[in-house]
């Protein structure tokens, strides 16, 4: 009985031991790529950010207006923050591949997970970013031709248009994600239906009126505009 | 007198200037051969005056240069009033002759309708290409609108080049100082302090130059660049300036300004992208250059000054002081704090001022701004708009019972201004680097 309770004993030590042995190889492995990966990901973020700046990265992002936004929010400038993004991907592309080394059960296929991940993710990150900038370059346009040509609302409806091409390019980034698609697509869809069909029957029917008179309006405007330049020159 | 049509093509390379030249347009120049003098006269819809015009032209080469080689070309853009026809079909008249003597050589005119890009760029480029390969000594080019109708008009701006070793010879013209509010509070104040020189029409229509200067210009990848398509009179002045070529002025009659069928966004649009396209293009040589030369002037100074003129000045200042406060959130990237607060302060008064201070900084920084890069020319030009019209209603407002004298006092002081603030826009665009 002794005998085979010892024997347990030393075959349960043997097995811890065995696969001690062969897991210390692998949290060495980890830990290296953990560290070696942390270090990895600092270089990386350090050289996005100075090829950044030395492409001038601030000017387009200040040009776009997203220097604006950022601000606004409270958020670190443009190159700082696509220099975090780069490192958070690199850095977490390590960490999976540590923990991958580690042969956890539970983890088994994460690094195929991750790498199928991040593209969609990078491209989410990229329609997201082309949302602003389109949209902040229409709002801009909309604005200063709008203003200049003497329209009135120039505000609102420069305004209205930047925030519809940033909200379409939130709902196509969410749909590269996969995350709440279908959620995410019927409330925008529901909201841009309503929006719209809200102006056209306040437009067609209750200002049906205000509009005849504003088209006049400008026609007019127009007409008074055509030689106002002769005094100028 | 022969006169045959003739196509000109526009060239996709800069440099290729023969090709800017259609077979037919060559052949007639060839068979016209070496000249000393070439006329140039880019039209478009001028029936009116059209005839007047080449009348005086003739009449100037037959009496004041018989024993030169001449040649008038009119490069049309596409006109439906009939000028090409016209300018076929005019003869000298009988009363023209009986005040010419013959001229010693054949009088040769050629109508070459420009393709390509529609504009006076494209016209220009036509003559200044016809006569490099003319190989013109002068050449002159008018505005079928404008004061050309005597055929003293043209010999006056044939003679400086011709003779005095002036290779760029601009218009000059007798205004009543609140006229042109554009050039007097922009153009010629910028033009003044950054590329020193004294030029009064920055943006004037005619001018004369030699062949050198033309060769010159034709050198320059401009022709397809939207700086050339809006305002290339504007970039054939910095141009000679900075290429240090001899620039005059001449007395020239005050006409109906050329701008007349463009609004005011429209024509300050155009000035402010021509204008930052010239800084950069030139900066090597404005940020060096300090002081103003004032330039040798030819013609008689009519002296008389015109009446002042009068339009709602008070319109465009409403107009403006909406315009700025509905654009302020993008005047915040192009003006500091200091200088957008001062702006929207004075423009919340009853009556618009402005003072030359907050002008010229306002001025300078869309300047600094296009070179840090904080929005594009077209937008920071827009931008730009309304501050401008708030400028040109408080210039007007300020000056509405002052003598011209006292008005002119102002228009100086703007200028020094300008000058004296320079350092501050050499500073900003230096650190944009």
């Amino acid at each position: 009985m002794i005998q085979d309770i010892g024997d347990a004993l030393v075959q349960s030590w043997r097995n811890f031991a065995s696969a001690f042995v062969m897991f210390v190889p692998r949290l060495v492995a980890a830990t290296i790529i953990f560290a070696g990966g942390f270090v990895i990901a600092l270089l990386v973020r350090r050289v996005v950010r100075r090829v950044l700046t030395l492409a001038h990265f601030d000017r387009l992002s200040l040009r776009m207006g997203a220097s604006d936004m950022l601000r606004v929010a409270e958020m670190p400038t443009a190159e700082v923050l696509v220099a975090k993004i780069a490192f958070w991907i690199v850095w977490i592309g390590f960490i999976v591949s540590a923990v991958d080394t580690l042969q956890f059960t539970p983890f088994q296929g994460l690094v195929g997970e991750f790498y199928r991940f991040v593209p969609r993710f990078v491209l989410a990150l990229l329609v997201l970013a082309l949302g602003f900038l389109v949209g902040n370059f229409l709002w801009r346009a909309t604005l200063l031709s709008s203003v200049n040509a003497g329209l009135p609302g120039a505000r609102l409806l420069s305004g209205a248009l930047r925030v519809l091409v940033i909200a379409i390019g939130a709902v196509m980034a969410l749909e590269q994600l996969g995350l709440a698609t279908t959620v995410a697509l019927t409330a925008f869809a529901i909201t841009f239906g309503a929006l719209m069909l809200g102006l056209a029957i306040a437009f067609g029917l209750g200002g049906r009126d205000a509009a005849k008179e504003l088209i006049e309006q400008q026609l007019r405007a127009k007409k008074a505009r055509e030689a106002d330049a002769a005094p100028h020159l | 007198m022969a006169v045959v049509e003739s196509r000109t093509m526009a060239s996709q390379n800069p440099a290729d200037n023969e090709s800017a030249l259609s077979d037919a347009l060559l052949r007639q120049l060839m068979a016209v051969g070496q000249v000393d003098v070439l006329v140039g006269l880019p039209t478009l819809n001028n029936a009116a005056t059209i005839i007047d015009v080449v009348r005086a032209i003739h009449v100037c080469f037959t009496r004041d240069f018989p024993r030169l080689r001449t040649v008038l070309i009119n490069a049309d853009g596409g006109s439906t009033d009939g000028t090409p026809e016209l300018v076929r079909a005019a003869s000298v008249i009988d009363a023209d002759v009986v005040q010419t003597s013959y001229t010693l050589r054949t009088l040769h005119r050629i109508v070459a309708p420009y393709h390509g890009l529609p504009g006076k760029h494209t016209a220009l480029r036509t003559v200044f290409a016809a006569a490099e390969l003319a190989r013109a000594s002068v050449i002159v080019v008018l505005d079928p609108g404008g004061p050309a109708t005597s055929a003293e008009r043209v010999t006056e701006l044939i003679g400086p080049i011709a003779q005095s070793g002036v290779e760029f010879l601009a218009p000059r013209y007798r205004r009543h100082p609140r006229d042109g509010v554009l050039i007097t509070q922009l153009v010629r104040p910028l033009t003044r302090a950054l590329y020193g020189v004294g030029l009064d029409e920055p943006l004037g229509a005619e001018f004369a130059c030699s062949g050198r200067f033309a060769s010159h210009c034709l050198e320059q990848a401009i022709w397809n660049r939207e700086a050339a398509r809006i305002a290339i009179d504007f970039w054939l002045r910095m141009e000679a300036v900075v290429e240090g070529f001899p620039i005059g002025q001449i007395w020239r009659p005050l006409t109906a300004p050329a701008g007349a069928r463009t609004t005011v966004r429209e024509a300050v649009h155009q000035v402010v992208v021509s204008a930052i396209e010239s800084l950069r293009a030139h900066d090597s040589y404005w940020l060096r250059t300090s002081g103003v030369a004032e330039l040798c002037s030819w013609g008689v100074d009519p002296v008389a000054i015109p009446e002042s003129p009068t339009w709602d000045y008070k319109a465009l200042a409403l107009q403006a002081r909406h315009n700025l406060v509905e654009i302020r959130e993008l005047l915040q990237t192009v003006l500091e704090p200091g200088l957008l607060a001062g702006l929207l302060d004075v423009s919340e008064g009853l009556n618009p001022t402005l003072n030359n201070e907050l002008w010229v900084r306002i001025v300078y920084a869309f300047a600094a701004a296009a070179r840090q890069g904080r929005a594009g020319v077209d937008h920071l030009a827009d931008m730009f708009v309304p501050a401008y019209m708030w400028q040109a209603a408080a210039f007007m407002a300020q000056t509405a019972r002052e003598s011209p004298a006292a008005v002119q006092a102002r228009l100086d002081s703007l200028c020094e201004t300008f000058e004296r603030l320079k350092p501050e826009l050499v500073a900003a665009w230096s650190a944009g680097e």
